[in-house]
């Protein structure tokens, strides 16, 4: 970890370890606005952890490939002829230019615009113009080629990683894999896209998002969704008809800062934002039962409503819903969020077609539960501006003490739905991946 | 989908009728107002009860895989794919709903807009008392303390003749907003 960030920084590692306490409960508000922060981050967190890159359905093809970024660098990710995919730094090794500066596509070749420096799908460069004159056959072509990061899968997402030395993905997921399977592992057939990546930037630190979508049950049932609820009631209905669900579960991952948490048997908030279509598919019907038998447990294929999910640092999903995104950090005080649907591969095409219409109408730029979070996402930013707000300790001390690890259904670290301990795990993480500067303490 | 809009179309069609341009101008300018002054119930009861309101996600395309605009290659988002809205009465009523209640945070204080439309191009409609009708938007949005967002686009409007104070109701209305990642932390205003 000798790089430019941590030299430069006027950040010790003493320092950054008293931002935020696991054991009380307590976080300096810094950590969301301060520059130097951030650019550590970049550094030791975005370079150093596997991040969601998409879906091995948006890229089936040899050559089909998908622009998008690990932290602030743009990437590539292609599909090879062996069916396995690259992920590399989507700059030409000559001047810094962007190789493709599409959205997506499908290509035979990824050739500079700036001098012509041609590279192969797989990241080699393989052609420059007037190499034999200009370069005098003396350029190492393997050597100057882009940056190739490590890329895996897990269940049809793509995750790339910089870092050579960090955990394999599957040691990196630790043991919250029965928890994504909730929502990926539902069938043989396994996910599929719906097609369009939707993208937003919200002036907020990306961890306020990243962090609500791995312990915070807690606002959707108190103030921030209730108009969102409305939104979908019955014509007649008020919000004093609808029950908000108290019963259900928090989990933190053993290692890595994941968490997520669920209802159990009480549909009201999933009823809310889905509708009685998706909500019966996801809690009742035969293909739910096949999930049931497939997850080995009815409780992980029928019965964990309204599910929230990160895997850190930034990769979010919400199980039943299948929104999922990627915050990609653009600043202390910016996020760009890249947002996709996934539904079952074999579900049928009705049951497709109304994921996509209540995702649209609750969880997209417009959604009627989405737009809420970003007016508070927004809010608390420009609040940390003050002198005083910006070094305020806040409070992580939700069900401080309260989790088990001898849950009958429920592997793994639990507590009660209502509850901040995977925030802390979350947190804590976050301290480890700022201040452990090798794997040799850091790995699970 | 081959195409959301044959742009072709409306560039080579006749222009309207002087009288029926001012109509129709004059009706966007009034519907204008009612969203700039927060006439919620007003606005949606515009909305017919078959109102498609659609805003597909636009993206970056190299135009030598084929004329973009000219949609052989998407541009856009097509209508089995995410979409920024896709709403019919009963998803349009429920944000409705959303907007008048005491919790929506999003747009509570609400925000100052100020819609201005233009470039209103008419074209027959496919029913005998339908016009299609074609026009671009500038939409200011100021919030809070010092927010402000941009947003211009493309309207393309399915209007159906009404005895409404107004003379027409929305049918459909297609919204290209000219930004492929959107520049505002969401979408909580109406175009």
């Amino acid at each position: 970890m000798n790089t430019d960030a941590t030299d430069n920084s006027t950040w010790a590692n003493d320092d950054i370890k008293g931002l935020f306490n696991d054991e009380n409960g307590t976080l300096d508000a810094r950590i969301y606005n301060d520059e130097a922060l951030y650019e550590l981050e970049l550094e030791r967190v975005f370079s150093r952890s596997w991040i969601l890159l998409g879906h091995e359905d948006h890229v089936p093809n040899t050559g089909d490939f998908l622009n998008t970024y690990i932290g602030e660098d743009p990437v590539l990710l292609v599909r090879q002829k062996d069916a396995s995919l690259k992920v590399f730094l989507n700059q030409c090794r000559h001047r810094g230019m962007k190789l493709s500066r599409d959205d997506s596509g499908n290509a035979k070749a990824f050739v500079c615009t700036y001098h012509g420096w041609a590279h192969d799908i797989s990241g080699e460069l393989v052609d420059v113009p007037f190499e034999q004159q200009a370069h005098c056959d003396r350029l190492d072509k393997h050597e100057w080629s882009p940056l190739q990061a490590r890329v895996d899968t897990y269940r049809g997402l793509i995750f790339a990683n910089w870092d050579e030395e960090a955990p394999s993905l599957d040691e990196y997921l630790s043991n919250s894999k029965p928890y994504m399977d909730v929502m990926f592992n539902r069938t043989d057939a396994g996910t599929e896209v719906i097609g369009g990546m939707q993208k937003s930037i919200i002036p907020a630190n990306w961890k306020l998002a990243a962090e609500q979508f791995c312990s915070d049950m807690y606002h959707a049932g108190t103030m921030s969704h209730l108009s969102g609820v409305e939104a979908g009631l019955p014509e007649g209905a008020s919000l004093n008809d609808v029950e908000i669900p108290t019963k259900g579960h928090q989990f933190r991952a053993k290692w890595g800062g994941h968490g997520t948490g669920y209802f159990i048997d009480q549909p009201g908030l999933l009823q809310a934002i889905m509708g009685p279509i998706v909500t019966d598919y996801v809690t009742i019907s035969p293909q739910a039962e096949t999930a049931s038998k497939r997850l080995g447990s009815n409780m992980f294929g029928q019965r964990m409503m309204a599910q929230h999910m990160t895997i850190f640092p930034s990769c979010s999903f919400l199980p039943g819903i299948n929104t999922i995104r990627t915050w990609h950090p653009r600043g202390p005080d910016s996020i760009e969020i890249w947002t996709f649907i996934v539904v079952d591969a074999d579900a049928p095409e009705h049951i497709k077609a109304e994921f996509r219409k209540q995702n649209i109408r609750t969880f997209s730029t417009g959604g009627v539960f989405e737009q809420d979070d970003g007016e508070n996402w927004i809010e608390v930013q420009k609040v940390f501006r003050g002198n005083k707000a910006r070094k305020t300790k806040l409070n992580v001390q939700m069900g401080l003490g309260d989790s088990t690890t001898e849950h009958p259904d429920f592997p793994g670290r639990v507590s009660g739905v209502y509850s901040e301990d995977a925030a802390r795990g979350f947190y804590q993480h976050w301290l480890r991946m700022m201040t452990e500067p090798n794997w040799d303490t850091l790995k699970p | 989908m081959a195409s959301i809009i044959d742009i072709n179309n409306i560039i080579s069609s006749p222009a309207a009728d002087l009288a029926l341009q001012q109509e129709v101008q004059q009706f966007y300018y009034r519907e204008a107002l009612l969203l700039d002054n927060i006439k919620y119930e007003d606005w949606f009861a515009l909305l017919d009860d078959d109102i498609e309101y659609y805003m597909p996600i636009r993206r970056n395309r190299m135009q030598r895989y084929g004329k973009v605009r000219s949609r052989e290659i998407p541009e856009y988002t097509n209508k089995d794919e995410f979409a920024h809205f896709d709403d019919d009465k009963t998803s349009m009523n429920g944000r409705l709903r959303k907007l008048l209640s005491d919790y929506s945070w999003s747009e509570n204080p609400a925000s100052r807009t100020r819609h201005t439309v233009s470039n209103v191009i008419i074209t027959e409609g496919e029913e005998d008392n339908t016009l299609n009708v074609c026009s671009a938007f500038i939409v200011y949005r100021n919030r809070l303390e010092t927010q402000v967002d941009l947003f211009v686009g493309e309207r393309h409007d399915i209007l159906r003749r009404s005895d409404n104070a107004m003379g027409f109701k929305i049918a459909k209305r297609t919204i290209l907003l000219d930004q492929s990642t959107i520049l505002s932390n969401n979408i909580s205003i109406f175009f």
